[in-house]
């Protein structure tokens, strides 16, 4: 029985092996159906080692995919707004030393209008007449001013991320983006691992992805079924009242999955058609 | 130090320990202790399953100097390391897993020990490195799938006649809703029609819901 394996070329007869050739290294080979076993010997061991680790660095760097990328960036979004967040409530504490009169709800947009205007062309909008603020020294209001300027940047840092999270993915997933929008879509890809992995689910279950733990619950103990997971965040659920958004979440779920299978598949764009039927049905 | 009875294995106090193939480098942030100039690493049974297997009194779980190991689901290589130290430099271990996140870190590991080597691949489909890796003394497996115990017998053809075949179970990869122990009684079933079972283990309480299952594969 002649066979081919990874290291060489070899045929063995009633337990006998015998090497025919051996290769010098693993582009040497090409793969076979062969069935045959190489058996043990430990003068093999070294070309093993090195053949297969050559063989697996070549996939793993083939295996860096869309999908990666669009993790990363989309996780570099997450972790940018929860940054945000901290650094944010410090340069509110902050600054408010300075001009406690001021404030903004939106965190993004507090910390740009610090980091771009100076305390009296904020005091104007304000009918302050005398701040509660003590004007501080250059050298005290540059160190606070250095922490808005960061946070600003970090600001511009995350939607530069969010634009070339929608290029990608608009080539890559038209449909789901189209019907997801940039964050919802990128998070069910970065929840399942890949898109490849999201067509596989039922709508059913995009609609719960992002909540596995009440649905183990659920299974375990009977509790009530989640009705939607990561998909809350879209807006055509979230902004809905509360008893609607159940009946929402399935319907966008059914549509998701339908984009998915299009992206997969390299189907047409309906992109625009499929949200246009969601928005219908719940005029 | 002394040995333990599970062959290359030490232990002191409560802890075990495995000689380091290559001192000075941990892998995870194991221990690393001296002992007359010889240099172990701790065996940590909250991160290995096989450690606490042995730590939860298995006698004996077939690994041995100069052992070829076909481990499925090698990870980063926790495990696989120590089992590195224990068939040492004249063993050898092939690594398989088909997550390049974790496989990536288990090539640096084996670029510095002699003895491992890692494949790309996914243990339900053998076929694709039946000619990448040799007949083997011991197959082992730990990957949390659904069908586990299908995966596991599949590479059954690759362990030698007499040699040692070891499945670590989690019960919740299976189905979330069936006690554990209806669960590892369903895989105990499904593994003797293939094998002898010769040790069984629950891991509790370094590993929830999870056993060992050792087993010999027949002459
Ligand atoms: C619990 S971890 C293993 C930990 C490792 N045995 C240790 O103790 O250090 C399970 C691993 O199985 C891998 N895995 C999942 N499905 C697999 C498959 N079909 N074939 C091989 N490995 C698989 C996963 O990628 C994961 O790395």
């Amino acid at each position: 029985m002649h066979f081919t394996h990874l290291i060489g070329e070899f045929s063995l007869e009633k337990g006998n092996l015998k090497e025919l050739k051996l290769y010098k290294d693993a582009a040497q080979y090409k793969s076979t159906e062969s069935k045959e076993v190489l058996p043990k010997d430990s003068k093999y061991f070294s070309k093993l080692r090195d053949f297969n680790l050559q063989l697996t660095k070549i996939k793993i760097r083939e295996s860096v995919n869309e999908d990666n990328l669009i993790c990363q960036a989309i996780n570099t979004v997450a972790e940018t707004d929860k940054v945000l967040n901290t650094l944010v409530k410090r340069l509110r504490e902050w600054y408010a030393l300075y001009n406690p009169e001021f404030s903004v709800a939106n965190n993004e947009k507090y910390a740009e209008l610090v980091a771009r205007k100076s305390k009296q062309q904020l005091l104007k909008e304000t009918n302050v007449k005398v701040s509660m603020g003590k004007d501080l020294p250059k050298k005290d209001l540059d160190a606070m001013m250095n922490l808005a300027k960061k946070i600003d940047s970090l600001v511009q840092l995350k939607n530069e991320t969010l634009d070339y999270l929608e290029d990608i993915m608009k080539i890559y997933c038209p449909n789901l983006t189209e019907v997801a929008g940039v964050t919802v879509g990128a998070k069910l890809i970065e929840h399942t691992g890949s898109l490849r992995k999201l067509v596989m689910f039922p709508a059913s279950t995009i609609q719960i992805l992002g909540a596995e733990k009440a649905l183990f619950r659920h299974l375990k103990t009977g509790a009530r079924p989640p009705r939607h997971g990561l998909i809350l965040q879209h807006i055509f659920v979230s902004s809905a009242p509360q008893k609607e958004r159940g009946r929402r979440a399935r319907a966008l779920a059914d549509k998701l999955s339908m984009a998915v299978k299009l992206d997969f598949f390299k189907g047409e764009f309906l992109g625009k058609k499929l949200k246009k039927q969601l928005e219908e049905k719940f005029k | 130090m002394k040995k333990s009875k599970i062959f290359e294995v030490y232990e002191r106090r409560r802890d075990i320990y495995t000689k380091n193939l290559t001192p000075g480098k941990r892998v995870y942030d194991e221990w690393l202790v001296k002992d007359a100039n010889i240099e172990y690493r701790r065996w940590d049974p909250e991160k290995s399953k096989l450690a606490a297997s042995i730590l939860k009194g298995t006698p004996n779980t077939g690994i041995r100097k100069g052992d070829v190991v076909l481990y499925l689901g090698c990870s980063t290589g926790t495990t696989p390391s120590h089992v590195s130290d224990i068939i040492g430099k004249d063993g050898f271990l092939f690594g398989i897993d088909p997550a390049p996140r974790v496989l990536r870190e288990f090539v640096f590991l084996c670029e510095k020990r002699k003895n491992m080597t890692a494949l790309l691949e996914d243990a339900n489909h053998p076929e694709n490195y039946a000619d990448k890796i040799c007949e083997v003394d011991v197959l082992y497996q730990d990957i949390a799938q659904r069908n586990q115990a299908e995966i596991f017998i599949k590479n059954l053809r690759f362990l030698k006649k007499g040699g040692y075949a070891l499945i670590a179970v989690k019960a919740r990869s299976v189905d979330v809703t069936k006690k554990p122990k209806q669960i590892f009684n369903q895989v105990r079933e499904e593994l003797e029609k293939h094998l002898t079972i010769i040790d069984y283990r629950i891991l509790d309480p370094f590993e929830k819901d999870h056993c060992m299952f050792i087993c010999k594969k027949n002459n």
